[in-house]
């Protein structure tokens, strides 16, 4: 599934780029990310419990940054396996100022496998987006 | 003599209400998961979330660990037993060896991997998630023409061109005609994978008798026999030993004609561990590793004359395999071909089928088989042809019908048409639908601005499947028919229905052959510790082979109770009928009931008889039949949303004699509900790295009794000479004529826009793009 | 499709079954989402408390100009019931489009808006009718307005251990037309858009305009601007067209293997034309 969007953070570029790349900032931001362990530069190893109204599962896994352009863009690659499926999601995200604050544009492919690929499409895009916006509206608070 | 009433009402033709159904609806019928037995253990199978993945380690510790948990089994464990049988051979058959679990490697989702055997089912559920696999996903291909490209990534590592096989069929001076031709029109048409959803899941229970070293499978198939045999080979037991019960089936349409790894494995389960053990698949387990059907990539073009003769037709047919080949997978696209003239009179053929793995379940039989997809083909492209030339659909379908005179008539494609009379059901179809009105209607409609489309199909199928040389397991079929000492009559067929009704059509027959009454019959099968081997149903093949098999059991009994008879009566000539002997001499007679008797109680016996009075008969059919019929389709097509309403409805279908109007018009419902589906709703959707999206009902669209049209049924009979019944076959016939009149009569709604060919099924979206003149 | 063990608690006050809420423990009501998603092993709460022996969840009453339903009340309570279908034809009729008729006899409006299908038919009544919403938690009660409540895919305002008890909808004022189009996803039932219309007329002009969507975004909610643009209008072919144009603006619109997101938007046009049309026929 393609994904794509942007989100506006109240941050100058500079200080969103290094807070998109910071793991204790990411590990608070993600929903439902539980512990993120750096293993090596760049990659990182997360645990994850994800709970949507009755929906909930426990995924382990990996996020890994690449093709680091500072302050403009790189590169974020997020996997989790766990008992319901899993779901593997890259993404190129680029920063453009815009006065006082950022805006993060995303563009990418989320893949996702077993029970939830196979029973939960309906819902995939609606729930990643919220996922996403979720990231940011986070991430916009931390910002501050 | 006790009794002199004859017999005489004649149930052959009869509207008569099923025997089965009681039992179905009042929910009184034993399926597979009704079988309980003492100790049972349940098992639940761990299958691959990935389509292609590498299995670099089990550890199914944490499983074995859980209390209640009796064994776990992996690849390693089942090796050695026997591959899943592909039945079929083609020359050149690149066949996969299909271990009943996985070994390194998965090849689609769904693949069993492991299985965990416990005390319930729940403790084996639990178990499963506690088995850790260390995968390595590999890239998937799930789309066969994708799969075709250079470079796509190999299902199996050994052919990397992906390729299952080629098969080339040709008849004729192809390239002259086409050469020749006035006019060819071509067109790229799909037939996408269904998934075939039977109402009851597959389910299997296993029981090892140490003691007898025998085992015993019951499991929902629509081939108990054909499974037996191939099963004990799997398992090396002899096929004695093994004993195959087919209880009630809910339903198989072609996903239970097959061997399956789950029966072999669960024989293997209750073998290992001594225990009874049930396994019950659920509906996800369903969808994902059931075999699919259809998944047809065709090419078509056809030459015409300037008048409208049909002169050659070429096939290119890209046939999704899917991951390794099922029973009958290769065989199933050869069937397309074989009927890919339909009821046209066409002697120059061309096809070339490329079958293709994919990380996707294996597609096999679902009803139809290879001929709904020929039939779209040939249906649809007579639709572009006669748009092409600007000539109705009806009147071009009429002059290149293979002519009532012209039977038997031998096809460019090498079989031999029974009987047929093509112009027959379409003139009442059209008759019934009014359709000289319906295209004044239409162009009112269409002056109003509306979207009307009135659309045709005239089907052509090969049914009976069939003789024996021309079916990968013998195509006869066998029946046993048991006169009890009581009178009472017991019928053992070979065929093993599970929907068809024969239980009911078998008793009609029997009760106008042998004079008994209809509730003095019982038709038992199923079971191979009861029944005589048999070939199985599928094929539209139950009532013309295995009906004619009882036929002629009958007949056999029916020569010994003329004998007892003329004994009983003391008179050398002497009638059967109505369910008495009578002397032609005295008029003094026998019942049935008093033969049967004298006949078991054996006082005294007619020369060179013995007592009893039982028959078997093996049948050997010397050809296929050849059921048709027209359907016509009105439909209207909302421009805000591509919302296609089904108006109209009128199916006219020539199965030949027909033994119970009801039960023929029941088979006709369930056949078009099961071809609108594929016009309209249904689609197995895999995305590119094989997860099937349409994992559930909640995405697979089946349709629903509210969403099927009024169906204006009717018949015409046309008896085919190969059985004495006259009796064609009609489980198949719906599904045929159904999708190409549907998808006519959409397109036909659209051709003011333009629109020449729609794939399905033609959902709202696509239909709404095509109207906004986007493609669709 | 075999639920992992969990326990099963069936409180007989509403006391008792915050208790166990505030506990962790997982409410079940009708069980029409929470028991198939338990069978997938996608919910797997350890444990369960069945509402159904609480008492004063069942009842349906007017008081005050309000209809007000208990949140154990069945869809089909809610089709069929004729206090309902008098005071609320747009609740009724948005009851009555749910599912098939076995999910209609068991799913229950509480359970249906708290788990907040972003394809759910209430909502977009709810949001039609400005629904409030009343919460109870072990701290006590309160109420939320439905578009405060639908928050995002499968996200309300509840807070963790909080319940909805109650469901107040205005009893709809003689002459009001109201209407609920739903655009039906096959297979499963929800609605690919479905929009909910209500609409009164004064003097030969639109008075009253009010438009819950679902299905489209990730979230129910009131449009606005369609409500703006069509109030003080004649109500005319062409007004309903223009205003129902602007339903999907702004919104991100949903996409799935059954509809992309440009159809949905689309969708959500023509239905929303037809929701208006339908509901000014009968408004007096």
């Amino acid at each position: 599934m393609k994904i794509h969007g942007s989100h506006r953070l109240p941050v100058g570029r500079e200080r969103a780029y290094a807070l998109l790349q910071d793991p204790e900032i990411l590990a608070a931001c993600m929903p439902g990310c539980e512990a993120l362990v750096k293993v090596d530069e760049d990659l990182y190893e997360m645990k994850m419990k994800m709970a949507l109204a009755a929906i909930s599962g426990q995924f382990a896994g990996k996020v890994r940054i690449g093709d680091r352009n500072p302050v403009e863009s790189f590169r974020l690659i997020v996997e989790g396996t766990g008992k319901i499926g899993f779901m593997k999601g890259e993404g190129l995200l680029r920063l453009r100022e815009e006065g006082a604050e950022t805006e993060v544009a995303y563009e990418g492919d989320v893949h996702v496998g077993g029970t939830i690929a196979s029973v939960g499409q309906r819902l995939l895009d609606t729930t990643s987006k919220m996922l996403i916006k979720r990231f940011f509206g986070r991430l916009g608070e931390r910002a501050q | 003599m006790a009794s002199t009433v004859t017999k005489t009402e004649v149930l052959f033709g009869k509207k008569m209400k099923r025997k089965e159904d009681p039992r179905l609806i009042t929910g009184t019928a034993t399926y597979v998961d009704d079988i309980q037995m003492p100790g049972m253990h349940h098992a639940v199978i761990l299958r691959s979330p990935y389509a292609a993945a590498r299995i670099k380690g089990i550890d199914a510790r944490g499983a074995l660990e859980l209390p209640g948990v009796a064994a776990v089994f992996t690849g390693a464990d089942v090796k050695d037993v026997g591959p899943v049988p592909c039945g079929a051979s083609l020359p050149g058959l690149r066949v996969p060896h299909h271990h009943v679990l996985a070994q390194d490697r998965t090849y689609f989702v769904g693949h069993p991997v492991a299985v965990v055997v416990a005390t319930d089912r729940y403790i084996a559920r639990d178990a499963v998630d506690r088995i850790e696999v260390d995968w390595e996903p590999l890239e998937a291909v799930a789309e066969p023409e994708k799969a075709l490209e250079a470079g796509a990534p190999a299902v199996h590592p050994q052919w990397p061109d992906n390729k299952a096989f080629d098969y080339h069929q040709e008849h004729g001076e192809v390239d002259k005609v086409f050469a020749e031709a006035d006019v060819v029109v071509k067109q790229r048409i799909t037939s996408q994978r269904l998934i075939p959803c039977a109402m009851e899941t597959r389910g299997v229970v296993a029981e090892w008798k140490s003691g007898e070293k025998s085992l015993t499978i019951y499991t929902s198939t629509q081939i108990p026999h054909l499974m037996r045999s191939l099963v004990a080979g799997m398992l090396g037991i002899p096929e004695n030993r093994l004993r195959a019960v087919a209880p009630e089936v809910g339903g198989g349409f072609g996903s239970k004609l097959n061997v399956y790894a789950e029966e072999a494995l669960m024989g293997f389960v209750a073998m290992k561990t001594g225990k009874p053990v049930k396994w019950i698949e659920s509906r996800r387990e369903n969808m994902l590793a059931t075999t699919h059907g259809r998944g047809h990539v065709d090419y078509y073009e056809i030459a015409a004359k300037k008048d409208g003769t049909i002169v050659g037709i070429k096939l290119k047919l890209i046939q999704d395999v899917g991951s390794y080949h099922q029973l009958l997978t290769p065989a199933i696209p050869t069937l397309s071909v074989l009927m890919m003239p339909g009821v046209y009179r066409c002697q120059n053929i061309r096809a070339d089928i490329v079958g293709v793995f994919t990380n996707c379940v294996p597609t096999d039989a679902y009803r139809g088989a290879g001929r709904p997809e020929a039939m779209h083909g040939i249906e649809r492209m007579v639709d572009i042809l006669a748009a092409e030339m600007k000539m109705d659909p009806a009147e071009l379908r009429l002059k290149n019908f293979i002519q009532p005179e012209e039977f038997p008539y031998a096809t460019a494609t090498g079989l031999t048409y029974d009987s047929g009379d093509y112009a027959k059901p379409l003139k009442k179809a059209l008759g019934i639908a009014g359709y000289a009105a319906l295209r004044e209607e239409q162009r009112a409609a269409r002056s109003a601005g509306r979207l009307m489309g009135i659309g045709l199909s005239t089907y052509g199928e090969i049914c009976a499947i069939g003789p024996s040389p021309a079916t990968p397991a013998g195509g006869w079929e066998s029946a046993t028919v048991r006169i009890e000492p009581s009178g009472k009559v017991t019928v053992h067929t070979g065929c093993s229905p599970h929907g068809q009704g024969e239980e009911t059509t078998f008793a009609q027959i029997a009760a106008d052959e042998l004079g008994v009454d209809f509730d003095d019959i019982i038709v038992l099968h199923g079971d191979t510790a009861i029944v005589q081997y048999g070939i199985g149903t599928f094929g539209s093949r139950g009532t013309a082979i295995g009906g004619t098999a009882m036929y002629f059991a009958i007949q056999e009994l029916k020569a010994k109770i003329k004998r007892f008879g003329a004994m009983m009566l003391d008179c050398d000539d002497v009638t059967f009928s109505g369910g008495r002997c009578v002397c032609d001499k005295t008029g003094k007679s026998v019942s049935i009931q008093e033969i049967a008797a004298a006949s078991y109680r054996a006082m005294k016996l007619p020369p060179k008889t013995e007592p009893g009075l039982v028959a078997t008969y093996f049948w050997e059919p010397p050809n296929f039949t050849f059921p048709f019929g027209a359907h016509v389709v009105v439909t209207e097509v909302d421009k805000e949303t591509g919302d296609i309403e089904v108006k109209r409805y009128v199916a006219v279908d020539d199965c030949g004699k027909i033994i119970n109007p009801l039960v023929v018009a029941g088979q006709i419902h369930g056949g078009v509900a099961q071809g609108l589906g594929q016009a309209l709703y249904e689609e197995a959707v895999y995305d590119d790295s094989g997860q099937l999206m349409t994992g559930e009902f909640m995405d697979y669209c089946v349709p629903k009794s509210t969403m099927m049209p009024w169906i204006e049924d009717s018949n015409t009979e046309t008896a085919t000479p190969v059985n004495p019944l006259g009796v064609k076959g009609v489980g198949e016939a719906g599904t045929i004529g159904c999708s190409p009149a549907v998808v006519n009569s959409v397109v036909d709604a659209l051709s003011p826009l333009g629109v020449r060919h729609i794939d399905m099924p033609m959902n709202r979206e696509k239909i709404w793009k095509l109207v906004q003149g986007g493609a669709a | 499709m075999i639920a992992q063990n969990f326990e099963y608690e069936t409180p007989s006050t509403l006391e008792e079954a915050l208790e166990l809420l505030a506990d962790g423990a997982k409410a079940l009501a009708g069980g029409m989402s929470l028991i198939p998603l338990m069978k997938l092993r996608l919910a797997v709460p350890e444990r369960v408390v069945d509402l159904r022996r609480v008492p004063g969840l069942n009842s349906i009453r007017v008081a005050e100009g309000q209809l007000h339903i208990g949140a154990m009340v069945t869809h089909y309570e809610l089709e069929s019931t004729p206090l309902v279908r008098r005071s609320s034809p747009l609740l009724a009729a948005a009851a009555a489009s749910i599912g098939d008729v076995q999910v209609r006899n068991l799913g229950t409006l509480g359970g249906s808006i708290a788990h907040a299908d972003p394809a759910a038919d209430y909502p977009a009544a709810l949001q039609a009718l400005e629904a409030v919403i009343r919460i109870a938690g072990k701290g006590g009660e309160r109420a939320v307005s439905a578009a405060e409540f639908f928050v995002d895919t499968f996200t309300t305002a509840l807070e963790p251990g909080e319940l909805v008890v109650e469901v107040s909808v205005p009893v709809e004022a003689a002459g009001t037309g109201v209407r609920y189009e739903k655009c039906e996803q096959l297979a499963s039932g929800f609605a690919l858009v479905g929009v909910a219309a209500r609409v009164a007329k004064k003097g030969g002009k639109v008075s009253m305009a009010r438009v819950g969507v679902t299905g489209l975004a990730g979230s129910s909610y009131r449009a606005k601007n369609v409500e703006a643009l069509l109030e003080g209008t004649t109500g005319s072919a062409q007004d309903v067209t223009r205003a129902a144009a602007a339903v999907a603006e702004g919104k991100e619109a949903n996409s799935d293997i059954h509809a992309s997101a440009d159809y949905r938007a689309h969708l959500a046009r023509v239905y929303t034309a037809r929701a208006l049309r339908a509901a000014l026929g009968t408004a007096g």
